[in-house]
């Protein structure tokens, strides 16, 4: 049991780290990214290539990073001229590119079969010390990425980032170069993301362009509409509800006897559910954001 | 304190039930697109199940199988994985169906020490999983040399062939169009489609306008019902059409637009075959859904007579008896004869034709 909820930990510091990426952008600043995935995807698979090519995993993580920030890059250019809305839905369509490049390119990232046996970061410990030792990473990585984010938010730029958001036309009003504002929380996300990705893929010893469906990005937005957009606390909420229904549903059905066929459905209805209610009742999230008021 | 004994007892009594049962666990697709193969698998598991039961369980008791759902994908299925190997503490993992599920579901087991049983994927990377994996499907390498031979023994040359652009798909197109060329024949038309789109009718078109002797294709069951459909409508179904596992082609198309079509299945022609398939139609009331039941059947089947003859349910002791067993074991699906990788070497094909609703033998 122990060795599970230690898996359920790591799992949800890792979606957590993605989550809180996403908060970067789609909190702070409004921007609809659901095309996120991209990023956690080009993390994991540089150290998949990286495997390939014999890199040291350091370096691969780096260059995943620094891959993801490249195509951060790309895909703050491409929303210059578009509508918010419109420029989510081509990051959408980013994500489906980066996805078919990589499921078509058997030779450098393995097609459709992924790349397999890929190292971790703490392949060096003892076997039975790796499991406590990866949730106590993601634990670290988690807290330091809460830490820096709330920092940011209480900055002058998180303060921008917001004005973005709420009031475009007043910050550009204000000096505020709106484009740069963007391609600055892109970026930020896009290596925090691939952050996530590299240590994915170093868990799982596996990356495959299933990893880069379009469903992984909603499931992160479940968790950041859920939770609460805009506040750390809300983000790190939704994550550890949505992960929870995910890994815990099975032992509630073992609990209450029911047959095996009911776990997916569970699943599906139990986030719809808490989802729905949310829209409902709590549109700005189980924890919404605080604004600052000025007296 | 007579009732705090008795309440004593029945939980030790409990316990000491429990405690030499066997439990194996399965990690399949119970969501998602393969979910109708997935639950066809589950009762090829039942099966196995009431009949090792029936005969007295194993080492003296019941034997159950645990199931989880890898929600068709590979985070789904190592949540499961990690709960069968801490939680329920199992010794043998059964499973998946897709080869990018199965791998990494595999690759955490060997590493656990655990034994992995493959019963659906049939990607040739199955074979590097590991020490503790085995195959008891034929990899694609058997059966797409099968599927070359039998369209080049129909007189068949120009071949279009569409597949779903997956692990599976990208393996078979590879193996086949090596064996058909080999043979003397030629791919005009090959497509790779995206998996769980409404519509086929453009890559339907394309293969179309090569013109073929015959239409090849393996796919998964929604989606074959669609591109079944749209090649009714768009009357390229008169042309033949060839299914490289039929039974999982047709599995959710109208009889109406499959009938005509033929293709290759794992046989199910020897006496235990016929008996799992009678007793299949019995308990289910209609015939097999695809051949994925039988190949779970056998997985049970062989990693029950594995701890029977190991006397012992420790990874490591079933792992040395499945060594012995792989090489003579027989079960539904014939005769497994394990190769040094712990790949199945032997795989007997049926060829079909799907006639007045259901498969029968060409």
């Amino acid at each position: 049991m122990f060795d599970f909820c230690l898996h359920v930990l790591t799992l949800a510091c890792l979606y957590g780290l993605m989550a809180l990426a996403l908060n970067l952008q789609a909190g702070y600043a409004g921007l609809l990214n659901f095309g996120h995935i991209a990023f956690v995807g080009v993390g994991a698979y540089a150290v998949g290539i990286g495997r390939l090519a014999g890199w040291p995993l350091p370096l691969s993580m780096l260059a995943g990073v620094a891959c993801a920030m490249l195509l951060g890059v790309a895909v703050a250019r491409l929303g210059r001229n578009l509508a918010s809305d419109y420029w989510g839905i081509a990051t959408l369509a980013v994500a489906e590119i980066v996805r078919i490049v990589v499921l078509n390119q058997s030779g450098m990232a393995g097609g459709a079969q992924g790349i397999s046996a890929l190292p971790g970061p703490l392949d060096a410990l003892p076997e039975t010390a790796q499991p406590l030792a990866f949730a106590v990473l993601g634990l670290f990585a988690v807290a330091l990425a809460a830490w820096l984010s709330a920092r940011l938010a209480a900055s002058r730029f998180g303060r921008a980032l917001r004005l973005l958001r709420e009031q475009p036309a007043l910050a550009s009003c204000l000096g505020y170069d709106l484009g740069r504002l963007k391609r600055s929380a892109t970026l930020a996300s896009a290596a925090v993301a691939a952050l996530a990705g590299s240590l994915l893929a170093g868990y799982t010893h596996f990356v495959s362009p299933d990893y880069l469906l379009a469903a992984q990005t909603f499931l992160v937005w479940s968790m950041l509409m859920i939770g609460g957009a805009g506040r750390v606390a809300g983000v790190l909420l939704g994550t550890v509800l949505v992960q929870g229904v995910y890994s815990f549903v099975p032992l509630a059905r073992d609990l209450l006897g029911l047959g095996s066929e009911t776990v997916g459905a569970l699943r599906l209805g139990l986030i719809g559910a808490i989802l729905l209610l949310c829209l409902l009742w709590r549109s700005a999230g189980l924890l919404p954001e605080r604004l600052r008021t000025l007296p | 304190m007579r009732i705090r004994f008795g309440i004593t007892l029945a939980i030790a009594l409990a316990m000491a039930n429990t405690a030499h049962a066997v439990t194996l666990g399965a990690v399949l697709p119970l969501s998602g697109s393969s979910a109708s193969i997935g639950e066809d698998q589950r009762r090829g598991i039942d099966m196995a199940v009431a009949d090792i039961n029936a005969k007295g369980g194993l080492l003296g008791a019941p034997l159950a199988v645990k199931i989880e759902d890898s929600a068709d994908g590979a985070t789904g299925a190592l949540d499961a994985a990690t709960k069968l190997h801490s939680i329920d503490k199992v010794p043998v993992v059964l499973g998946e169906y897709s080869s990018s599920v199965s791998i990494p579901l595999g690759q955490y087991l060997v590493k656990q020490g655990m034994v992995h049983l493959n019963i659906g994927s049939s990607s040739p990377a199955i074979r590097q999983i590991g020490a503790s994996s085995f195959s008891l499907i034929g990899l694609d390498d058997l059966s797409a040399q099968f599927a070359a031979k039998d369209i080049l023994g129909l007189g068949y040359r120009k071949v279009a062939f569409i597949a779903p652009n997956g692990a599976y798909g990208q393996g078979i197109d590879g193996q086949f169009k090596k064996y058909l060329q080999a043979g003397g024949g030629s791919v005009v038309a090959e497509v790779l489609y995206t998996p769980g789109q409404s519509s086929y009718r453009r890559e339907l078109q394309q293969m179309q306008r090569s013109q073929p002797d015959v239409y090849v294709y393996s796919a998964y069951g929604q989606e074959a019902a669609v591109i079944n459909r749209e090649s009714f409508e768009l009357g390229i179904s008169k042309t033949p059409w060839y299914g490289i596992y039929l039974s999982m082609c047709t599995a959710d198309t109208p009889a109406q637009i499959a009938n005509g079509q033929i293709g290759m299945e794992v046989a199910s022609l020897g006496s235990a075959g016929q008996a799992f398939a009678a007793e299949y139609q019995k308990r289910y009331g209609f015939a097999m859904k695809s051949s994925y039941s039988s190949y779970a059947y056998d997985g049970v089947m062989l990693a029950a007579a594995a701890i029977a003859q190991a006397k012992s349910a420790d990874p490591a002791k079933v792992i040395a008896a499945l060594d012995q067993l792989g090489a003579s074991f027989a079960g539904a699906t014939g005769k497994l004869a394990l190769d040094a990788d712990r790949q199945r070497t032997e795989q007997p094909y049926d060829k079909l034709a799907y006639e007045g609703g259901s498969l029968h033998a060409r």
